[in-house]
């Protein structure tokens, strides 16, 4: 129970602060760079396998699971983005790219991906 | 879920026993077992695909997804490979400068042959291709190579698939040399390791990932994947070779990609045609 | 009152529940990788990590989820985020030390190569470190060095994991 409110007020928390007018214009940048990360198909080409409710998100496939919910699934962001550096470590057959330890995308990108998915 | 098992499993006992694993499971020389391969792969696409029989698979992805099955046999009415096979045919029947033919360079005068490739040479001690024997035929008889990937080559190809289509494959692996099982080996381990920067391998897409869309693509089941070579794409516009489409791959994982004809090249492609043994010749194909 | 009270309490359970539920979602692939996976420790930055861990698995397990730049501590020592090849990037951004990363780089490409393991953009990376050498921006050329240097270590080392652990994918 702990566990949850503490949750809880995580989201809470990032939704203040990420509403926070001192930060909105680098964050909608950070966001805008992420989306393009998902969306490129030399970059992060996420969306070649996971669908996600975004009306620019164009011939999605789903190797992967959906990207929505993501605030539920992984209440600590940094696990999230652990996940996309390296999937392998929670999978060693999967099929998703170590994009980080890859050094497919740069952490910049990464850190912006993560914002982008974080609102679905 | 079968794999997901045995990984869970292999991993629980991986750090104990990693050599006795590697001798329970028939990944090296002394355990390596291609019949028991071949029938496991068959039962992981049967469970995955029960609607669709193995004979079937000769088709590639059209024997696993019916919404694009309609319209590639539409396709098929007019095949688009036509016009190669014809090219094929009179180019396999030119003489050479000194007068000799294709037909003098294989068994049967190259009729009905393409599903004994490839095979196992043993005095040259590895494993030859059909469009390796083409070129060889060439420059046996004082003729410049053909390039591996398109064109002459694959024309060549497809007319004498076309010639030995219904036949059913049957790849030997010589019991009598190890090096033959060794070749075998290193084809499958090529096919199952992960690599590129992408860190994929060939089943990643292949098996796990038959028939599930990346983007608007669906990738083709490995059961059957050597059959219907030569294969004209839509995407190429053209017929190419079953070794072009191995560089395309491999490229597609981020590796700096093998030419085509390269050992490793060929090792896959036997794995692959044992993998594909009691399926039939149906080349040349038409795939997207 | 009474119904009030029970709509509350199944709500309080139905959140319970889907909370359980989805970090079960997120633990139950850990259990498939070797133990322990690095994802469960959650050590803060600050706090050392469980000795267990190796100092690989505690550097990637900081790398993948704050970046580079980040420092942490393990097994009493304190370590950053930053790759060997960041590091080396790091020295001063003259010629003769850009030249010797990318000496260096294309050795270590040399090598994966041999292993058939190279991958498709790294040529492409050392060249333009050339180039940018030729130009005089030995910063550039240190990062690209320093890139291409990474892709092809982790190369090997993707090598070798292949080695051991290809046949976990093949169907049986």
């Amino acid at each position: 129970m702990r566990k949850l409110t503490t949750s809880f007020c995580t989201v809470g928390l990032l939704a203040m602060f990420t509403a926070s007018p001192v930060v909105a214009d680098n964050h909608a940048e950070q966001i805008a760079l992420g989306k393009a990360v998902y969306m490129g198909k030399s970059r992060g080409n996420c969306v070649s396998c996971h669908t996600i409710a975004d009306p620019d998100a164009k011939l999605a496939g789903n190797q992967g699971p959906p990207t929505l919910s993501m605030k539920a699934r992984f209440p600590d962001k940094a696990k999230l983005r652990a996940q996309i550096w390296d999937a392998t470590k929670n999978n060693p057959l999967t099929i998703m790219p170590p994009l980080g330890k890859h050094w497919i995308l740069s952490e910049e990108e990464i850190d912006a991906v993560v914002e982008y998915i974080y609102q679905f | 879920m079968k794999i997901i098992k045995t990984l869970a499993l292999n991993l629980a006992v991986a750090s104990a026993s990693q050599a006795a694993l590697a001798a329970d499971s028939g990944f090296d020389m002394q355990t390596v077992d291609p019949e028991a391969d071949r029938i496991a792969l068959q039962n992981y696409f049967k469970a995955r695909f029960p609607e669709t029989e193995i004979a079937d698979y000769v088709n590639g992805i059209y024997a696993v997804d019916a919404g694009s099955r309609e319209q590639w046999e539409e396709l098929e009415e007019f095949p688009p490979y036509e016009f190669d096979v014809e090219k094929g045919e009179e180019l396999f029947n030119t003489p050479f400068a000194n007068g000799k033919g294709y037909a003098d360079c294989f068994e049967n005068g190259g009729i009905g042959i393409r599903h004994k490739y490839p095979y196992w040479n043993k005095d040259e001690g590895t494993v030859k291709t059909l469009e390796q024997e083409i070129n060889e035929c060439r420059t046996d008889n004082d003729e410049e190579p053909l390039a591996w990937g398109k064109g002459a080559i694959a024309q060549i190809s497809a007319y004498m698939a076309w010639t030995s289509r219904d036949k059913v494959f049957d790849i030997q692996i010589p019991a009598d040399d190890e090096r033959a099982k060794a070749a075998y080996l290193d084809g499958k381990k090529f096919f199952y390791a992960k690599r590129g920067q992408l860190n994929l391998s060939c089943a990643n897409c292949h098996v796990q990932g038959t028939n599930i869309r990346i983007r608007a693509d669906l990738p083709s089941p490995q059961l059957g994947h050597v059959t219907h070579f030569p294969v004209f794409r839509s995407k190429w516009g053209a017929l190419g070779t079953l070794h072009r489409r191995y560089s395309g791959c491999h490229k597609d994982s981020r590796s700096k990609p093998l030419k085509p004809q390269t050992e490793t090249f060929r090792n896959l492609e036997y794995f692959q045609s044992y993998m594909s043994n009691g399926l039939v010749a149906n080349g040349p194909g038409a795939r997207k | 009152m009474n119904k009030g009270l029970i709509i509350a309490i199944v709500l309080i359970v139905a959140v319970v529940l889907f909370m359980t539920q989805s970090d079960k979602k997120e633990v139950s692939e850990p259990a498939m990788t070797k133990a322990p996976p690095p994802v469960q420790v959650e050590p803060s930055p600050a706090e050392p990590a469980a000795p267990e861990v190796s100092l690989q698995e505690a550097f990637e397990m900081n790398r993948a989820m704050y970046g580079k730049g980040h420092s942490f501590a393990w097994n009493g020592e304190q370590h950053t985020t930053d790759h060997p090849e960041e590091i080396e990037a790091s020295k001063e951004a003259t010629q003769a030390n850009a030249e010797a990363l990318l000496a260096s780089a294309m050795a270590k490409n040399a090598e994966v190569a041999k292993l058939g393991f190279e991958w498709k953009l790294t040529g492409d990376i050392l060249k333009k470190a050339q180039q940018s050498i030729d130009q005089g921006n030995f910063q550039q050329a240190l990062n690209l060095a320093a890139q291409a240097k990474y892709h092809a270590r982790i190369g090997i080392e993707q090598y070798h994991y292949a080695q051991a652990n290809w046949h976990l994918s093949v169907p049986e």
